[in-house]
Protein backbone atom coordinates (compact mmCIF):
# COMPACT_ATOMS: atom_id res chain seq x y z
CA UNK A 1 0.00 0.00 0.00
CA UNK A 2 1.50 3.28 -1.08
CA UNK A 3 0.47 6.14 1.09
CA UNK A 4 1.03 9.83 0.94
CA UNK A 5 4.34 10.68 2.59
CA UNK A 6 3.85 12.24 6.01
CA UNK A 7 7.03 14.30 5.80
CA UNK A 8 6.18 17.81 4.76
CA UNK A 9 9.69 18.47 3.40
CA UNK A 10 9.67 15.43 1.13
CA UNK A 11 6.15 16.17 -0.05
CA UNK A 12 6.73 19.82 -0.87
CA UNK A 13 10.13 19.37 -2.51
CA UNK A 14 8.87 16.47 -4.63
CA UNK A 15 5.85 18.49 -5.64
CA UNK A 16 7.82 21.51 -6.78
CA UNK A 17 10.42 19.30 -8.47
CA UNK A 18 7.83 17.54 -10.62
CA UNK A 19 7.51 20.18 -13.41
CA UNK A 20 11.30 20.28 -13.71
CA UNK A 21 11.49 16.50 -14.05
CA UNK A 22 8.91 16.64 -16.81
CA UNK A 23 10.67 19.43 -18.68
CA UNK A 24 13.95 17.52 -18.33
CA UNK A 25 12.29 14.42 -19.76
CA UNK A 26 10.93 16.45 -22.67
CA UNK A 27 14.37 17.97 -23.21
CA UNK A 28 15.91 14.48 -23.43
CA UNK A 29 13.22 13.48 -25.94
CA UNK A 30 13.52 16.59 -28.10
CA UNK A 31 17.32 16.57 -28.24
CA UNK A 32 17.53 12.85 -28.91
CA UNK A 33 19.00 13.39 -32.38
CA UNK A 34 21.74 15.78 -31.12
CA UNK A 35 22.85 14.39 -27.79
CA UNK A 36 22.48 11.18 -25.78
CA UNK A 37 18.90 10.37 -25.04
CA UNK A 38 15.80 9.86 -27.08
CA UNK A 39 12.32 8.49 -26.82
CA UNK A 40 12.95 5.56 -24.49
CA UNK A 41 15.12 7.41 -21.99
CA UNK A 42 12.95 10.52 -22.03
CA UNK A 43 9.79 8.48 -21.63
CA UNK A 44 11.22 6.71 -18.60
CA UNK A 45 12.20 10.05 -17.05
CA UNK A 46 8.67 11.35 -17.59
CA UNK A 47 7.22 8.20 -16.03
CA UNK A 48 9.63 8.54 -13.10
CA UNK A 49 8.10 11.95 -12.45
CA UNK A 50 4.68 10.35 -12.08
CA UNK A 51 6.07 7.61 -9.87
CA UNK A 52 7.62 10.27 -7.62
CA UNK A 53 4.30 12.09 -7.52
CA UNK A 54 2.51 8.87 -6.55
CA UNK A 55 4.86 7.88 -3.73
CA UNK A 56 4.85 11.36 -2.21
CA UNK A 57 1.36 12.75 -2.85
CA UNK A 58 -0.62 9.51 -2.85
CA UNK A 59 -2.50 7.83 -5.68
CA UNK A 60 -5.56 10.07 -5.52
CA UNK A 61 -3.63 13.25 -6.25
CA UNK A 62 -1.75 11.55 -9.09
CA UNK A 63 -4.98 10.36 -10.67
CA UNK A 64 -6.00 13.98 -11.13
CA UNK A 65 -3.10 14.32 -13.54
CA UNK A 66 -2.74 10.83 -14.97
CA UNK A 67 -5.44 8.24 -14.57
CA UNK A 68 -5.20 4.68 -15.80
CA UNK A 69 -7.58 5.51 -18.62
CA UNK A 70 -5.58 8.55 -19.77
CA UNK A 71 -2.43 6.44 -19.69
CA UNK A 72 -4.08 3.83 -21.90
CA UNK A 73 -5.16 6.49 -24.39
CA UNK A 74 -1.71 8.13 -24.42
CA UNK A 75 0.06 4.81 -24.99
CA UNK A 76 -2.19 4.10 -27.97
CA UNK A 77 -1.59 7.61 -29.34
CA UNK A 78 2.17 7.12 -28.99
CA UNK A 79 2.06 3.85 -30.90
CA UNK A 80 -0.18 5.48 -33.52
CA UNK A 81 2.35 8.29 -34.06
CA UNK A 82 5.22 5.82 -34.43
CA UNK A 83 3.38 3.44 -36.75
CA UNK A 84 1.71 6.32 -38.58
CA UNK A 85 5.01 7.96 -39.53
CA UNK A 86 6.36 4.59 -40.62
CA UNK A 87 3.29 3.84 -42.70
CA UNK A 88 3.34 7.36 -44.18
CA UNK A 89 6.82 6.68 -45.54
CA UNK A 90 5.52 3.38 -46.92
CA UNK A 91 2.58 5.14 -48.61
CA UNK A 92 4.90 7.79 -50.11
CA UNK A 93 6.79 5.03 -51.88
CA UNK A 94 9.74 4.38 -49.61
CA UNK A 95 10.49 1.68 -47.06
CA UNK A 96 8.97 1.58 -43.59
CA UNK A 97 10.40 4.53 -41.54
CA UNK A 98 12.35 5.79 -44.59
CA UNK A 99 12.13 9.43 -43.45
CA UNK A 100 13.66 10.85 -46.62
CA UNK A 101 10.33 10.36 -48.38
CA UNK A 102 8.68 12.83 -46.02
CA UNK A 103 10.49 15.68 -47.81
CA UNK A 104 7.77 15.65 -50.51
CA UNK A 105 5.07 16.07 -47.89
CA UNK A 106 6.76 18.66 -45.67
CA UNK A 107 8.22 20.72 -48.55
CA UNK A 108 11.74 20.65 -47.06
CA UNK A 109 15.03 19.13 -48.20
CA UNK A 110 15.94 15.52 -47.36
CA UNK A 111 18.19 16.00 -44.28
CA UNK A 112 15.65 18.28 -42.56
CA UNK A 113 12.88 15.81 -43.38
CA UNK A 114 14.92 12.98 -41.83
CA UNK A 115 15.58 15.07 -38.71
CA UNK A 116 11.89 15.96 -38.32
CA UNK A 117 10.84 12.37 -38.97
CA UNK A 118 13.17 11.10 -36.27
CA UNK A 119 11.84 13.75 -33.89
CA UNK A 120 8.25 12.66 -34.57
CA UNK A 121 9.11 9.01 -33.98
CA UNK A 122 10.94 9.93 -30.77
CA UNK A 123 7.86 11.76 -29.49
CA UNK A 124 5.67 8.77 -30.29
CA UNK A 125 8.07 6.38 -28.54
CA UNK A 126 8.34 8.68 -25.52
CA UNK A 127 4.56 8.92 -25.13
CA UNK A 128 4.20 5.15 -25.42
CA UNK A 129 6.99 4.38 -22.97
CA UNK A 130 5.78 6.94 -20.44
CA UNK A 131 2.19 5.75 -20.54
CA UNK A 132 3.11 2.04 -20.38
CA UNK A 133 5.47 2.64 -17.45
CA UNK A 134 2.67 4.49 -15.66
CA UNK A 135 0.22 1.66 -16.39
CA UNK A 136 2.69 -0.92 -15.05
CA UNK A 137 3.21 1.11 -11.89
CA UNK A 138 -0.49 1.73 -11.36
CA UNK A 139 -1.25 -1.96 -11.95
CA UNK A 140 1.32 -3.06 -9.37
CA UNK A 141 -0.17 -0.55 -6.97
CA UNK A 142 -3.74 -1.70 -7.68
CA UNK A 143 -2.76 -5.37 -7.19
CA UNK A 144 -1.24 -4.32 -3.87
CA UNK A 145 -4.42 -2.52 -2.93
CA UNK A 146 -6.78 -5.44 -3.47
CA UNK A 147 -4.89 -7.79 -1.19
CA UNK B 1 -88.48 45.48 10.42
CA UNK B 2 -87.39 42.57 8.31
CA UNK B 3 -86.31 44.95 5.57
CA UNK B 4 -83.92 46.86 7.94
CA UNK B 5 -82.45 43.57 9.15
CA UNK B 6 -81.91 42.54 5.57
CA UNK B 7 -80.19 45.85 4.76
CA UNK B 8 -77.94 45.53 7.82
CA UNK B 9 -77.01 41.98 6.87
CA UNK B 10 -76.16 43.10 3.34
CA UNK B 11 -74.04 45.97 4.68
CA UNK B 12 -72.20 43.57 6.99
CA UNK B 13 -71.58 41.24 4.14
CA UNK B 14 -70.21 44.08 2.01
CA UNK B 15 -67.93 45.19 4.87
CA UNK B 16 -66.56 41.71 5.32
CA UNK B 17 -65.95 41.42 1.61
CA UNK B 18 -64.15 44.77 1.61
CA UNK B 19 -61.91 43.65 4.50
CA UNK B 20 -61.14 40.42 2.74
CA UNK B 21 -60.19 42.31 -0.37
CA UNK B 22 -57.78 44.62 1.48
CA UNK B 23 -56.25 41.59 3.23
CA UNK B 24 -55.77 39.88 -0.08
CA UNK B 25 -54.18 42.99 -1.54
CA UNK B 26 -51.81 43.18 1.47
CA UNK B 27 -50.81 39.55 1.04
CA UNK B 28 -50.24 40.09 -2.66
CA UNK B 29 -48.00 43.09 -1.93
CA UNK B 30 -45.93 41.11 0.59
CA UNK B 31 -45.55 38.25 -1.83
CA UNK B 32 -44.33 40.58 -4.54
CA UNK B 33 -41.86 42.18 -2.12
CA UNK B 34 -40.58 38.77 -1.03
CA UNK B 35 -40.14 37.66 -4.59
CA UNK B 36 -38.23 40.83 -5.43
CA UNK B 37 -35.99 40.26 -2.40
CA UNK B 38 -35.31 36.68 -3.40
CA UNK B 39 -34.53 37.74 -6.93
CA UNK B 40 -32.09 40.35 -5.63
CA UNK B 41 -30.31 37.79 -3.43
CA UNK B 42 -29.99 35.38 -6.35
CA UNK B 43 -28.57 38.16 -8.54
CA UNK B 44 -26.06 39.10 -5.83
CA UNK B 45 -24.97 35.48 -5.48
CA UNK B 46 -24.49 35.25 -9.23
CA UNK B 47 -22.34 38.39 -9.28
CA UNK B 48 -20.26 37.10 -6.39
CA UNK B 49 -19.78 33.74 -8.13
CA UNK B 50 -18.61 35.51 -11.27
CA UNK B 51 -16.22 37.59 -9.19
CA UNK B 52 -14.65 34.64 -7.32
CA UNK B 53 -14.57 32.63 -10.55
CA UNK B 54 -12.65 35.44 -12.21
CA UNK B 55 -10.27 35.61 -9.26
CA UNK B 56 -9.66 31.89 -9.39
CA UNK B 57 -9.09 32.06 -13.11
CA UNK B 58 -6.67 34.93 -12.61
CA UNK B 59 -4.75 32.98 -9.96
CA UNK B 60 -4.64 29.98 -12.24
CA UNK B 61 -3.37 32.10 -15.09
CA UNK B 62 -0.69 33.62 -12.88
CA UNK B 63 0.39 30.15 -11.77
CA UNK B 64 0.50 29.05 -15.38
CA UNK B 65 2.49 32.07 -16.57
CA UNK B 66 4.97 31.89 -13.68
CA UNK B 67 5.55 28.16 -14.09
CA UNK B 68 5.92 28.50 -17.87
CA UNK B 69 8.51 31.29 -17.55
CA UNK B 70 10.62 29.36 -15.03
CA UNK B 71 10.40 26.16 -17.05
CA UNK B 72 11.40 27.98 -20.24
CA UNK B 73 14.50 29.42 -18.54
CA UNK B 74 15.33 25.91 -17.30
CA UNK B 75 14.91 24.55 -20.84
CA UNK B 76 17.24 27.18 -22.32
CA UNK B 77 19.84 26.38 -19.64
CA UNK B 78 19.63 22.67 -20.51
CA UNK B 79 19.37 22.96 -24.26
CA UNK B 80 22.18 25.27 -25.32
CA UNK B 81 20.70 25.50 -28.83
CA UNK B 82 19.51 29.03 -29.47
CA UNK B 83 18.01 28.63 -32.94
CA UNK B 84 14.36 29.40 -33.50
CA UNK B 85 13.33 25.76 -33.87
CA UNK B 86 14.64 24.66 -30.49
CA UNK B 87 13.40 27.77 -28.70
CA UNK B 88 9.94 27.19 -30.16
CA UNK B 89 10.06 23.57 -29.04
CA UNK B 90 11.10 24.74 -25.58
CA UNK B 91 8.30 27.27 -25.44
CA UNK B 92 5.76 24.64 -26.47
CA UNK B 93 7.05 22.11 -23.93
CA UNK B 94 7.12 24.70 -21.12
CA UNK B 95 3.58 25.83 -21.95
CA UNK B 96 2.39 22.22 -22.16
CA UNK B 97 3.86 21.21 -18.79
CA UNK B 98 2.77 24.47 -17.16
CA UNK B 99 -0.77 24.03 -18.45
CA UNK B 100 -1.22 20.56 -17.01
CA UNK B 101 0.87 20.99 -13.85
CA UNK B 102 0.34 24.64 -12.92
CA UNK B 103 -0.88 23.64 -9.45
CA UNK B 104 2.36 21.89 -8.44
CA UNK B 105 5.03 24.57 -8.33
CA UNK B 106 3.05 27.48 -6.93
CA UNK B 107 0.41 26.17 -4.61
CA UNK B 108 -0.85 28.14 -1.60
CA UNK B 109 0.31 31.40 -3.12
CA UNK B 110 -2.37 33.97 -2.48
CA UNK B 111 -3.80 35.88 -5.40
CA UNK B 112 -1.62 38.59 -6.85
CA UNK B 113 1.38 37.70 -4.74
CA UNK B 114 3.57 35.61 -7.02
CA UNK B 115 5.77 38.41 -8.32
CA UNK B 116 6.33 39.80 -4.83
CA UNK B 117 7.11 36.35 -3.46
CA UNK B 118 9.58 35.59 -6.24
CA UNK B 119 11.28 38.96 -5.88
CA UNK B 120 11.56 38.65 -2.10
CA UNK B 121 12.86 35.11 -2.46
CA UNK B 122 15.59 36.30 -4.83
CA UNK B 123 16.57 39.02 -2.36
CA UNK B 124 16.65 36.44 0.45
CA UNK B 125 19.34 34.34 -1.29
CA UNK B 126 22.31 36.75 -0.79
CA UNK B 127 21.48 37.05 2.91
CA UNK B 128 21.34 33.25 3.19
CA UNK B 129 24.70 32.92 1.42
CA UNK B 130 26.18 35.42 3.91
CA UNK B 131 24.78 33.41 6.83
CA UNK B 132 26.24 30.21 5.35
CA UNK B 133 29.66 31.87 5.06
CA UNK B 134 29.59 33.07 8.67
CA UNK B 135 28.41 29.70 9.97
CA UNK B 136 31.06 27.96 7.88
CA UNK B 137 33.83 29.94 9.53
CA UNK B 138 32.32 29.33 12.96
CA UNK B 139 32.18 25.57 12.44
CA UNK B 140 35.69 25.53 10.95
CA UNK B 141 36.99 27.42 13.99
CA UNK B 142 35.23 24.93 16.27
CA UNK B 143 36.64 21.80 14.69
CA UNK B 144 40.13 23.16 14.10
CA UNK B 145 40.63 23.95 17.78
CA UNK B 146 42.47 21.03 19.43
CA UNK B 147 39.94 20.73 22.24
CA UNK B 148 37.03 20.79 19.77
CA UNK B 149 34.49 22.54 22.05
CA UNK B 150 31.32 21.26 20.38
CA UNK B 151 28.14 20.80 22.40
CA UNK B 152 25.71 18.87 20.18
CA UNK B 153 22.08 19.16 21.12
CA UNK B 154 18.64 18.73 19.65
CA UNK B 155 16.51 21.81 19.98
CA UNK B 156 12.78 22.00 19.48
CA UNK B 157 10.83 25.06 18.61
CA UNK B 158 7.33 25.77 17.50
CA UNK B 159 6.98 27.77 14.34
CA UNK B 160 4.14 30.04 13.42
CA UNK B 161 4.80 29.66 9.69
CA UNK B 162 1.53 28.43 8.30
CA UNK B 163 2.08 27.09 4.82
CA UNK B 164 4.04 24.01 3.83
CA UNK B 165 6.23 25.87 1.40
CA UNK B 166 7.41 28.43 3.96
CA UNK B 167 8.16 25.68 6.49
CA UNK B 168 10.15 23.78 3.89
CA UNK B 169 12.07 26.91 2.92
CA UNK B 170 12.99 27.49 6.56
CA UNK B 171 13.93 23.83 7.08
CA UNK B 172 16.18 23.80 4.03
CA UNK B 173 17.76 27.11 5.00
CA UNK B 174 18.55 25.67 8.43
CA UNK B 175 20.00 22.52 6.88
CA UNK B 176 22.08 24.54 4.40
CA UNK B 177 23.62 26.54 7.21
CA UNK B 178 26.60 24.57 8.57
CA UNK B 179 26.25 23.42 12.16
CA UNK B 180 22.49 22.93 12.07
CA UNK B 181 20.41 20.19 10.50
CA UNK B 182 16.63 19.99 10.45
CA UNK B 183 15.66 16.48 11.49
CA UNK B 184 11.90 16.69 11.25
CA UNK B 185 8.87 18.92 11.15
CA UNK B 186 5.84 17.60 12.96
CA UNK B 187 2.69 19.68 13.34
CA UNK B 188 4.54 22.95 13.15
CA UNK B 189 7.31 21.83 15.47
CA UNK B 190 10.88 21.87 14.23
CA UNK B 191 13.44 19.36 15.51
CA UNK B 192 16.87 20.75 14.78
CA UNK B 193 20.26 19.29 15.57
CA UNK B 194 22.69 22.04 16.51
CA UNK B 195 26.44 21.61 16.85
CA UNK B 196 27.19 24.28 19.40
CA UNK B 197 25.64 26.71 21.80
CA UNK B 198 26.17 29.66 19.48
CA UNK B 199 24.33 28.28 16.45
CA UNK B 200 21.45 27.19 18.68
CA UNK B 201 21.26 30.71 20.10
CA UNK B 202 21.15 32.07 16.59
CA UNK B 203 18.16 29.88 15.79
CA UNK B 204 16.33 31.08 18.88
CA UNK B 205 16.90 34.62 17.70
CA UNK B 206 14.48 33.70 14.91
CA UNK B 207 15.86 36.12 12.35
CA UNK B 208 15.79 33.45 9.65
CA UNK B 209 12.19 32.61 10.43
CA UNK B 210 11.22 36.26 10.32
CA UNK B 211 12.82 36.63 6.94
CA UNK B 212 11.12 33.52 5.57
CA UNK B 213 7.82 34.78 6.95
CA UNK B 214 8.53 38.05 5.20
CA UNK B 215 9.02 36.25 1.88
CA UNK B 216 5.71 34.45 2.13
CA UNK B 217 3.92 37.38 3.79
CA UNK B 218 3.10 35.70 7.07
CA UNK B 219 3.07 36.89 10.63
CA UNK B 220 6.32 36.57 12.48
CA UNK B 221 6.21 34.71 15.78
CA UNK B 222 8.62 32.38 17.42
CA UNK B 223 8.82 31.04 20.87
CA UNK B 224 11.16 28.51 22.28
CA UNK B 225 9.34 25.58 23.74
CA UNK B 226 11.93 23.17 24.86
CA UNK B 227 15.64 22.53 24.89
CA UNK B 228 16.97 19.01 24.97
CA UNK B 229 20.61 18.78 25.90
CA UNK B 230 21.93 15.97 23.73
CA UNK B 231 25.51 16.15 24.99
CA UNK B 232 24.80 13.53 27.67
CA UNK B 233 23.47 11.17 25.04
CA UNK B 234 26.61 11.66 23.04
CA UNK B 235 28.75 11.05 26.13
CA UNK B 236 26.94 7.80 26.76
CA UNK B 237 27.46 6.77 23.19
CA UNK B 238 31.16 7.56 23.58
CA UNK B 239 31.30 9.92 20.62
Amino acid sequence: MIQKSDDVIVRTVARSLMPFILIYGLYVVMHGHYSPGGGFQGGVILAAGFVLLTVTQGIERTRQHMSQKTACVISSVGLLIYAGIGALCLILGGRYLDYGRLSQLLQVDQPTARSLGILGVEIGVALGVMAVMCIIFFSIFAADETE
Amino acid sequence: MEVTLLIEATENAFRILEEARSHAAGIMDTTIELMAEEHRIIEEKKVRAIFTGARRRRARFQNFAGTACILFVFWVLLSGHFDLFHLTLGGLCAAFVAYFFHDLLFVNVRVGDIRTVVWRFIRYIPWLLGQILIANMHVAALVLRPKMPIRPRIITFKTKLETDISRVTLANSITLTPGTVTIDIREGEFYVHALSHLVAEELYGGEMEDRVAHIFMEGDHLYVQDVLDASRIYETLGV
